[in-house]
């Protein structure tokens, strides 16, 4: 069943244009990856499915629903939650609080509630910290709690932005480059772990990631971006074997030598 | 602990009231005086840090709200027969004239004015970002300033209003005080001023969480508003004369310093510095005065203070950035941990 389906969305930055006629289709359950060189639109395509920006063409379709224009608040709570590739965490905020914040769009009581510490409020507020400290233990960040985030390791930030996103109880996860930075050992547990919450949230996970051994081991489907254009889309075996894929990047490659 | 933490706030809180009792009734007038200011600057200085310092927006509007306060309270504390004196140009416009309201509900009624006007003009202007920001709400409070300086028959224009009730005294103002302190502290401490605070950290984030960012900027606006204009009412009630000079951006850039040199997100930080600052800017009065040192007469250079106060804002920036407290708040736990620390390492060097 189709979840999300982009219609031939592009995005121009003046003469730019950073993604042309992308189409996409997630399914429920579905892990696909997003792949492509440095530079290939990669993230502004995120950026466009999440409402950060506007698609200056094209349609988002989501649950038969037309989400393309809507602010990025509107989006994650209709269920589409982000990580970001260049970590977006509250720095000065604490591990607990920045998960915490993630399901305040799911609050009912109005600030007058919430600052007189009315009953509802209490009630509400009870629920989400039980909420946000198990999504801290999820992602093994339980010893950290009340440590400011910024003072996180690099690799444990990232899992921080992952229970952040999660506690916003999304729908669809889209995660931007999550083993980046990470070790080996580090990105297998991320290989687990992204199909274990897939299977525990009930998710459909669409993510851009560079190393190949995770994005080969994880994919249902993959769809490959080359200079804003879709040049391949496919099962990892199929993606393996295009020759425009290995030419893509083998090209980048080259380049990188010069 | 928690035991504990409740008694030590019931003595400090005892104590302020003895304090307050004692200065209230054998305290001179010149005393007095400074120790009101501390305790209205410090929620003036909340009100700003709410929507500067929480929710990192950078607003310069303050004057124009506190100038909303300060007037709405004045007309509506002040007798008819005061009011008629004042409007001697063009009488007062009905049913101003008549108009009259108890004290606590004449401060209200300026804070929801003025929580009223941030609501009209946060509209339009919360959508822009950063120094737009900044120009825009400047540009607002410049126009209060002018509107006032020409509604003759509302605000007695140029000539201010004079003879304003002096209700204000250490009980209203140290209650102000603590009332704003305790609502300051409850909301940024619950959900909503986390959502603020996470605005401040990054509203591409926020906004990624799920957090409408216009909903939440005109709130923290609307309630930095509202202690505004309380905090104009009870010092123009201080003053007891009111003209829209007063209003000026000068008065914005005094409580731009305290909480700058506070701490840009800090209450306590605010408060010391409220204090700080209101005392210095009395007792550095002498600066614009000329100086007799005995043998020489030094002529006295008037903006003198404002220099000084600029300066200190200047090394602040430069090299505290934090200011006193950062984003750090008081804590009877702190307090403790820090005066337990030196006998701790003495009994380790014991033994
Ligand atoms: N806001 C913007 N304004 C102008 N150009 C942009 C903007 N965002 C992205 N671009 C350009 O669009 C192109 C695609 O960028 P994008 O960040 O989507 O690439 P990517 O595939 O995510 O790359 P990487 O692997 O380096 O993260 C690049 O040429 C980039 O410079
Ligand atoms: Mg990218």
């Amino acid at each position: 069943m189709s979840v999300l389906k982009t219609e031939n969305i592009t995005m121009k930055f003046g003469g730019l244009t950073a993604v042309k006629d992308f189409n996409l289709e997630l399914n429920q359950n579905e892990i696909v990856a997003l792949i492509g060189p440095n530079g290939a639109g990669k993230t502004t395509a995120f950026n466009m499915i999440t409402g950060v920006y506007r698609p200056t063409t094209g349609s988002i379709i989501y649950n038969g629903q037309r989400i393309a224009g809507l602010k990025p608040d509107a989006i994650t709570r209709l269920g589409l939650a982000r990580t970001f590739q260049n970590i977006r965490l509250f720095k000065e905020l604490s591990v607990l609080d920045n998960v915490f914040i993630a399901n305040h769009l799911h609050l009912n009581s109005n600030i007058f509630e919430a600052t007189f510490r009315l009953p509802r409020y209490r009630r509400e507020k009870r629920e989400k910290l039980q909420r946000s400290e198990f999504l801290i233990e999820k992602l093994g960040l339980k010893e950290f709690m009340n440590e400011k985030s910024s003072s996180l390791p690099y690799g444990l930030q990232r899992r921080l932005e992952i229970a952040r996103a999660l506690a916003t109880d999304p729908k669809i996860l889209l995660l931007d480059e999550p083993a980046a930075g990470m070790n080996p050992k580090e990105t297998d547990d991320l290989t687990a772990f992204i199909k274990e919450i897939r299977d525990e949230f009930d998710l459909t996970i669409f993510m851009i990631e560079h190393h190949m051994h995770l994005v080969m081991g994880i994919s249902d489907r993959i769809y490959v971006l080359d200079h804003g254009v879709t040049i391949a889309e496919g099962n990892p075996y199929e993606i393996q074997n295009d020759p425009r894929v290995i030419e893509a990047y083998l090209g980048v490659s080259e380049d990188a030598e010069d | 602990m928690k035991r504990r933490n409740i008694i030590l706030t019931s003595i400090s809180i005892l104590l302020l009231l003895v304090f307050i009792f004692v200065a209230d009734s054998s305290f001179d007038a010149y005393k007095v005086r400074i120790l009101n200011l501390c305790a209205i600057y410090t929620v003036l200085g909340l009100s700003m840090n709410l929507i500067n310092g929480f929710t990192g927006l950078f607003s310069l509007g303050h004057a124009g709200f506190m100038a909303v306060g300060a007037y709405t309270t004045a007309l509506l504390t002040m007798s008819a027969a005061t009011k008629q004196q004042n409007f001697f140009l063009a009488p007062i416009l009905p049913p101003l004239d008549r108009l009259n309201a108890p004290f606590l509900v004449a401060l209200l009624v300026g804070g929801l004015l003025s929580a009223f006007v941030a609501l009209l003009i946060g509209a339009p202007v919360l959508r822009l970002k950063g120094d737009y920001l900044a120009i825009a709400t400047l540009g607002f409070s410049e126009i209060i300033r002018i509107v006032f300086t020409n509604t003759q028959r509302i605000t007695n224009g140029a000539l201010g209003l004079k003879a304003i009730p002096s209700t204000t005294n250490l009980w209203w103002s140290y209650g102000a005080a603590a009332f704003t302190v305790v609502i300051m502290a409850l909301l940024i401490s619950s959900s909503y001023g986390k959502a603020f605070k996470a605005i401040r950290e990054d509203e591409i984030a926020a906004e990624s969480m799920g957090i409408n960012l216009f909903k939440h900027k005109v709130l923290s606006f609307v309630i930095g508003a509202f202690f505004a204009g309380v905090g104009g009412g009870l010092l123009g009630s201080l003053m007891g004369t009111i003209d829209p000079q007063m209003f000026k951006f000068a008065f914005t850039f005094n409580i731009l310093l305290i909480i700058v040199l506070g701490g840009m997100g800090s209450i306590t930080g605010t408060v010391i510095a409220a204090f700080i600052i209101s005392s210095a800017g009395e007792l550095l009065r002498f600066l614009d005065q000329s100086i007799n040192l005995g043998f020489v007469v030094i002529p006295g250079i008037s903006g003198l203070r404002m220099v000084v106060f600029s300066a200190l804002l200047m090394v602040v920036v430069l090299f505290f950035r934090n200011g006193l407290m950062g984003t750090n708040e008081f804590s009877w736990d702190k307090v403790i941990g820090l005066l337990q620390r030196r006998p701790l390492i003495k009994r380790r060097l014991g033994q």
